[in-house]
């Protein structure tokens, strides 16, 4: 299919088509209504339903019944929106459900602002509702990356039969970039027939019940058991990163993730300019997260910089990557005000001449 | 282009407006006019033509829109000095309204006090967008505006890109499509919006005439560092 210019939001909902999704459930909120805009008049055209359910918690519950009778579906919202689906999410991932799930993030906490913002890390990775459950979370930083990922978040929920959540921030629903889409592409996992899914009872099969009900603690522990060993299994093979810029022997390794790495990468070329070796570690699964990598890249640097649009949600995760415990400097915008490539390049020749002050923590 | 007193753009959602609006007014502003440029988007929340209300002040240009913490807001607001200056024009105006038919209902909403003469309603098409993949997809966007707008388009522009993957074919393709469109409405392309680094391989082949581009809106990570010397930038907040 010939490149088209498209608005992440147009993107992510095409994605969803091309990925064989036909169903969409969702609640109007800035800054993602274009996804549910876009779905709305093209659904119909691939034979699809789009439903604007009367709340986020309806939605997620459509998709909950959707994805039951073994359906492709997804929807999207914005922080407050997903906060509301929460309990719905954990119900899907209680009675394995694939799901594709997208939040496009903006400023909080509360109702917030609607400008971009990553502050619903901590949510999407460590907490986003009661339970042992984990969810995938792919954090794409370009329009067409958001594109592909929305599509291979559709494989690996099948796969995994969990919900899988695509996270940008506000940046990556709005901006318009080109896109492409690809015809032959195959399913990124072997995906065998739905045979669990509720599609009626012929006496065919074992009844196949979707249920996150277990009043026997014996078997809900056993369930509990079964879903870790998945968990695990995300662990050890959906870590995604990608790498730049001066990684053998940077004087300043950045993580960074989104369109944040971006405006870093942007700052990384400048500062080569004036001899500042810089390298980034770029998560683009932000769970599984890529421990290793930023290990491995950390241990060839003199300082580790984190920058996000979040008071420094990620900072755990990059502490929990390293060998031993090192300072780690931060760099922030919050409340939808965006980092700008010159912060960065200011942050980076501060750490150089020792004026950043690190992070404290105990 | 922009030789009216009054020029208003529509088209569809993404197809430029804001970019054409926000050139043109810094052109003539360079040029010594007087110029208003009123932001009527109520459709994208962001990259709206407020977004670059530094740029315009410091260059002159009087901007009319949403005030206060309303500028980020995602609300159809259209403030009262729009219908002030549609009475009473002054120097030259530019209306970017919003994409689609949505965005265009605006306009409908200002037909009381919208001048006969010396106005022109310019609709900007970009054939990369999946909304107008052909001319039979915007000569219907054209009627669809005309038809909520409750007013007449006057000319085309087109502004046929695909961001920093253009090449001089897609700026032509997107030229030759225009008039096509152009010919089935019966209306003019006034002319093709081209950033400057494309001018030079395309402006010898084109059926219209140019209208030469700097992009001003943009992400925070196209924004060169070096720039912030020589003035404000364009961003979000």
């Amino acid at each position: 299919m010939a490149k088209k210019l498209m608005k992440g939001a147009e993107a992510i909902g095409e994605a969803a088509v091309q990925a064989g999704c036909h169903l969409f459930f969702g609640y109007p909120i800035t800054p993602q209504n274009e996804i549910p805009e876009y779905l709305s008049s093209r659904l119909p055209q691939v034979g699809g339903t789009f439903v604007q359910a009367e709340s986020e918690v309806a939605s997620i519950n459509m998709l909950y019944g959707a994805a039951g009778a073994g359906e492709r579906v997804m929807t999207s919202s914005s922080s407050p929106g997903i906060s509301l689906m929460a309990e719905g999410i954990s119900y899907c991932a209680g009675a394995k459900l694939p799901v594709v799930i997208v939040n496009i993030m903006r400023a909080g906490p509360g109702l917030g602002g609607i400008l971009p913002s990553q502050a619903d890390y901590f949510q999407a990775t460590k907490g986003l509702a009661h339970g042992d459950f984990r969810v995938l979370v792919l954090a794409p930083w370009s329009i067409q990356e958001a594109a592909d990922l929305v599509q291979d978040a559709f494989d690996l929920a099948d796969y995994y039969r969990n919900p899988v959540m695509v996270v940008g921030d506000g940046l990556i629903g709005q901006m318009m970039e080109p896109v492409e889409f690809y015809e032959d592409r195959q399913p990124i996992k072997e995906l065998p027939p739905k045979t669990w899914a509720s599609t009626g009872w012929k006496r065919d099969r074992p009844k196949a019940i979707i249920n996150s009900l277990f009043l026997d603690p014996a078997e809900l522990e056993q369930h509990n058991i079964d879903l870790k060993k998945k968990y695990d299994l995300m662990e050890r093979d959906e870590v995604r990163f990608a790498t730049y810029g001066a990684l053998d022997s940077a004087d300043v390794v950045i993580v960074a993730y989104g369109t944040v790495a971006r405006v870093c990468l942007s700052a990384i070329e400048a500062l080569e300019n004036d001899g500042i070796k810089v390298a980034m570690v770029r998560p683009i699964t932000l769970w599984p997260f890529p421990y290793e990598a930023v290990r491995e890249v950390a241990s060839k640097a003199k300082d580790i910089l984190v920058v996000e649009l979040s008071t420094g949600q990620m900072i755990e995760d990059v502490r929990l990557a390293l060998h031993r415990p090192r300072p780690i400097h931060f760099h922030c915008r919050l409340g939808g005000m965006l980092v700008s490539p010159e912060e960065v390049i200011d942050k980076v020749k501060a750490i150089k001449a020792g004026t950043s002050e690190e992070v404290h923590y105990a | 282009m922009f030789s009216r007193p009054l020029t208003v753009l529509v088209g569809h959602f993404g197809s430029g407006k804001t970019e054409i609006a926000l050139n043109g007014a810094l052109d003539l502003a360079a040029d010594g006019e007087a110029v208003t440029l009123a932001d009527l988007d109520v459709v994208k929340p962001y990259f709206r033509s407020r977004s670059a209300r530094h740029i315009l002040a410091e260059a002159g240009v009087r901007l009319i829109a949403p005030e206060g913490e309303n500028v980020y807001a995602d609300l159809p607001i259209i403030v009262p000095q729009v219908r002030d200056i549609l009475r009473q024009p002054q120097g030259k105006t530019i209306l970017d309204v919003g994409g689609d038919g949505t965005g265009a209902r605006v306009l409908g909403s200002l037909t009381d006090v919208l001048p006969t003469t010396g106005i022109e309603i310019l609709v900007v098409l970009n054939f990369s967008r999946p909304s107008t993949p052909d001319t039979a997809g915007a000569v219907a966007m054209v009627h669809e505006i005309e038809a909520v707008a409750r007013v007449r388009v006057t000319g085309l522009i087109s502004n046929t890109h695909m961001m920093d993957d253009t090449t001089p074919e897609i700026i032509l393709e997107g030229a030759r499509l225009a008039v096509e469109t152009g010919a089935a409405l019966d209306l003019p392309v006034v002319a093709a919006a081209i950033h400057e680094d494309m001018a030079a391989s395309v402006n010898g082949d084109l059926p219209c005439p140019a209208f030469i581009l700097k992009r001003i809106v943009k992400p925070p990570f196209e924004v060169q560092p070096q720039r912030k010397t020589v003035g404000p930038l364009f961003v979000l907040n």
